[in-house]
């Protein structure tokens, strides 16, 4: 039944689109839709409902969530870049990802930066190095004296080509003068079983996705690249008090539409988002999964976006000259 | 024996009525799920996932769960019906499944079925109560050269036991692994063979393919012999001979044990397994020729080690938090939206919630076998539907079965167009399963492949290194060792044919 319903919803939305204006009138007037680039149950999809379920009743319509994953999460923008800019179709866009998609030539992006209207920011979840419990690398010194004395030995491992993981282990690269070994897993699953396994050594990956192992000693955190300390594992020193100021790396995930939407459908979903994000019981579950909200709407979020951009232009570069 | 005292507190709370509703619409809605094709597991329990927000996270993930089971027992329907996998976990089903239906056997082979599930599902949940913890950890030690060799070995035992057929298989191999190499480059994210065209970026689609080449080649045929029905043999009501059940026993026994331990291997998908166990069963069997006209425990086989598969899949979920497959992976995600991170903390900060799950998987694979054994021939009554309203039903469900993986009409074309392949294909005699594997295996195999000898640094040694790596890749080759030199034991092989 709710199969069917969701279904109808999914193809009233796509067939009321003959009157844009009357839409406009008093936007929201129908079900909206929010394309996730990643598979249901990842992080990204885990956020993305949440905050559907909470965008919901600041909308006063239904909210679907669409997974199209597949080519790190190039379909998924490619939907939302090409989506009809009413507002009704709004994407999830990942950070990095987007624009290391949009650099590298090679992936032939049907969609540039430009294509997306940021609207708000949900999540920024910091990168974090990490070892296995029982690693002899206690710190991240042990590491780097590790990998200077044995160049390209020391495996560690990504969550995908020119992922915002493989930005960190080429920033680690500059910054400490080291060489890894890169191994290009898929997913933050996959490192956690290659690292357990003993099949890598170390990982770079998020905060959110080992927050708990970090905090039962399973695994240990050797450093978050980011320059303050995450507030989910206080005793993770930063790369920056570790002397690494240039190692900054996160993912940070928010809602976007497609380049053409009208301004002022933009400002109701990002009044809706804001709220929605902001949302006591929206802290409370997302606190419990380890994902650390950062809101940001406007002009903050739109900076954000073109100053991200820059920072990977240059280790994107960096990471297509090696291939 | 405090696992024991566990499991019986979870046994009293998974029977309490909530949680036995829960379970009974679970089974339900994911039996739905199998059978609607297009929607597999993974996307089922992923739409559905918001139903369960307002229920407690012991009844979420025991609801969510028995989605999952379901819908693989679901898939079945379908294959062995009207040759559509409902679920691509069910491809090998359709291979004996649908001959025995045509033969008027689809009630017994929809109750092996069930009886295999049932068998499969409780054993493997037995081995996760006694043996999770050590074996996950141990399953942790077969990476990324361990993975790729298992690849390899099953790929070589489909192509080596095509008997006579063997080039054939072969060259269907390798057709398979081209469209598989179609789409992004799993390591550099280069597209590769795309020609300009944007959907083939994500591949061509494993179900709209299977669906072509199995649901609307079959129609194909069927049409072509202006039959009034979709089968023409006389309906019987389900039952199985003595020797059939002597036969089924063995195949659901190793279906079992294929299934789990498989299923405590990250990354294998549902698919390989009910391969393997079918492949094991022709091996073993004293008479291979009668496979892939509806041998009984080929269905057996195959339907006990995806549903052993599924539950010994919770093994590495439950006690190490990794989840090893898509729908897995959805489970996962529901128990994070939930507030919960599993993994083995969970075990010592909420024993209530996870031993009721656990047995919440017994309660489910019995409330499975008591909704479907009944249903039988109900289902397989759904047969009689005069073959041109059938006929249109089959194609319109194919339709949107292909639709609604991704919303785009490009899947419907894929589909007919390996429609019209897998005509021409059986009419000349092909055989369609090596195809099928290749498919699954091609992308598994070529990033294992790659992100082994990204370890290694680039040296092959690392195959000769591992003792697990270099015995599965040994088994190809010991199999093709005995052929040559003991041609007459094969000889049987040779005529029959791996469809």
């Amino acid at each position: 039944m709710i199969i069917r319903r969701r279904t109808l919803l999914a193809a009233s939305a796509a067939s009321a689109l003959a009157s844009p204006a009357i839409a406009q009138s008093k936007f929201p007037s129908r079900g909206l839709q929010l394309v996730v680039a990643f598979a249901a149950g990842g992080s990204t999809d885990v956020g993305a409902r949440l905050l559907a379920a909470a965008a919901e009743k600041e909308l006063g319509q239904t909210v679907t969530v669409v997974n199209k994953a597949g080519a790190g999460g190039q379909l998924g923008f490619t939907e939302i870049a090409r989506a009809r800019p009413d507002g009704y179709t709004m994407g999830f866009i990942n950070l990095p990802a987007v624009n290391t998609i949009v650099l590298d030539p090679e992936r032939k992006a049907v969609f540039t930066m430009d294509s997306f209207i940021p609207v708000a920011n949900q999540v920024l979840d910091p990168g974090l190095i990490w070892v296995k419990g029982d690693s002899p690398f206690k710190t991240m010194k042990d590491l780097v004296d590790a990998a200077k004395k044995a160049p390209n030995t020391v495996r560690a491992c990504t969550t995908g080509i020119l992922s915002d993981d493989h930005l960190a282990i080429l920033m680690t690269h500059e910054a400490a003068g080291v060489e890894f070994r890169i191994v290009h897993f898929d997913s933050g699953v996959q490192q956690l079983a290659g690292v357990m396994g003993g099949h890598v050594d170390v990982a770079f990956d998020n905060v959110g996705s080992v927050v708990k192992r970090v905090q039962s000693g399973e695994v240990r955190g050797l450093a978050v690249t980011d320059d303050v300390r995450s507030p989910f594992l206080p005793d993770v020193p930063t790369t920056k008090e570790l002397g690494y100021p240039t190692i900054i790396s996160s993912s940070t995930r928010g809602v976007a539409v497609p380049k053409g939407t009208p301004a002022d459908v933009v400002k109701v979903l990002e009044a809706a988002l804001l709220k929605a994000i902001n949302s006591a019981d929206m802290k409370s579950k997302m606190d419990a999964a380890g994902l650390a909200l950062k809101p940001m709407v406007g002009a903050d979020y739109a900076k954000y976006y073109a100053d991200l951009h820059k920072q990977a232009t240059k280790y994107t570069e960096w990471a297509l000259k090696m291939r | 024996m405090d696992a024991l005292g566990h499991l019986m507190s979870g046994f009293a709370a998974a029977l309490s009525i909530n949680y036995l509703l829960y379970a009974t619409a679970g089974c339900i809605l994911g039996t739905l799920i199998g059978v609607l094709p297009g929607l597999g597991p993974a996307a089922g329990t992923a739409i559905l996932i918001p139903i369960t927000f307002n229920l407690d996270p012991t009844g979420a993930i025991i609801m969510l769960a028995a989605i999952y089971y379901g819908a693989m027992y679901g898939g079945t329907i379908t294959s062995v019906l009207i040759n559509v996998p409902g679920e691509a976990a069910s491809v090998v089903t359709c291979i004996d499944g649908y001959q025995m239906a045509k033969q008027g056997r689809a009630g017994s082979a929809l109750a092996i079925a069930a009886i295999g599930s049932f068998v499969g599902g409780i054993v493997a949940t037995v081995l996760l109560v006694l043996v999770a913890a050590p074996l996950a950890t141990l399953a942790l030690k077969f990476g990324p050269a361990e993975f790729f060799a298992l690849m390899v070995a099953g790929l070589c035992l489909v192509v080596g036991l095509a008997g006579n057929n063997m080039w054939a298989a072969l060259l269907m191999t390798i057709v398979g692994l081209l469209i598989a190499m179609v789409g992004l480059d799993p390591v550099r994210g280069a597209p590769r063979f795309t020609y300009g065209v944007d959907e083939l970026i994500d591949g061509v689609g494993f179900v709209p393919i299977v669906m072509g080449l199995f649901g609307v080649a079959e129609l194909l045929i069927a049409a072509e012999k202006r039959q009034t029905r979709m089968i023409e043999a006389d309906l019987q009501k389900w039952n199985l001979t003595k020797d059939e059940w002597r036969r089924s026993s063995g195949a659901i026994a190793r279906g079992t044990g294929i299934g789990f331990v498989l299923g405590l291997i990250p990354g294998v998908g549902s698919i390989v397994p009910t391969f393997m166990a079918y492949v094991m069963e022709k091996r073993l069997s004293k008479n291979p020729e009668r496979f892939g006209k509806g041998a009984v425990e080929g269905v057996a086989a195959a339907e006990t080690a995806n549903n052993s598969y599924a539950n010994g899949a919770m093994v590495p979920l439950l006690s190490l938090g990794i989840p090893s497959s898509p729908t897995i992976a959805v489970l996962m995600g529901a128990f994070i939206i939930h507030g919960l991170q599993p993994g083995p903390f969970l075990f010592k900060e909420r024993p209530d919630l996870v031993w009721t799950v656990i047995a919440s998987f017994f309660v489910g694979n019995v409330l499975l076998l008591i909704l479907n054994l009944p249903l039988v021939g109900l289902w397989a009554r759904l047969l009689k539907i005069p073959f041109g309203y059938l006929c249109a039903g089959v194609l319109i469900f194919c339709i949107i079965g292909s639709y609604s993986l991704k919303q785009t009409m490009f899947d419907v074309w894929v589909m007919l167009g390996f429609g019209v392949i897998g005509y021409i294909l059986r009419k000349l005699d092909f055989p369609l399963a090596p195809a099928i594997l290749a498919l699954i295996l091609g992308p598994m195999m070529e990033k294992s492949l790659r992100t082994t000898l990204e370890i290694s640094g680039g040296s092959f040694a690392i195959f000769l290194e591992r003792p697990v790596a270099l015995a599965l890749l040994a088994i190809p080759l010991l199999v093709l060792a005995t052929m040559l030199l003991r041609p007459r034991t094969f000889a049987k092989l040779r005529e029959s044919d791996i469809e």
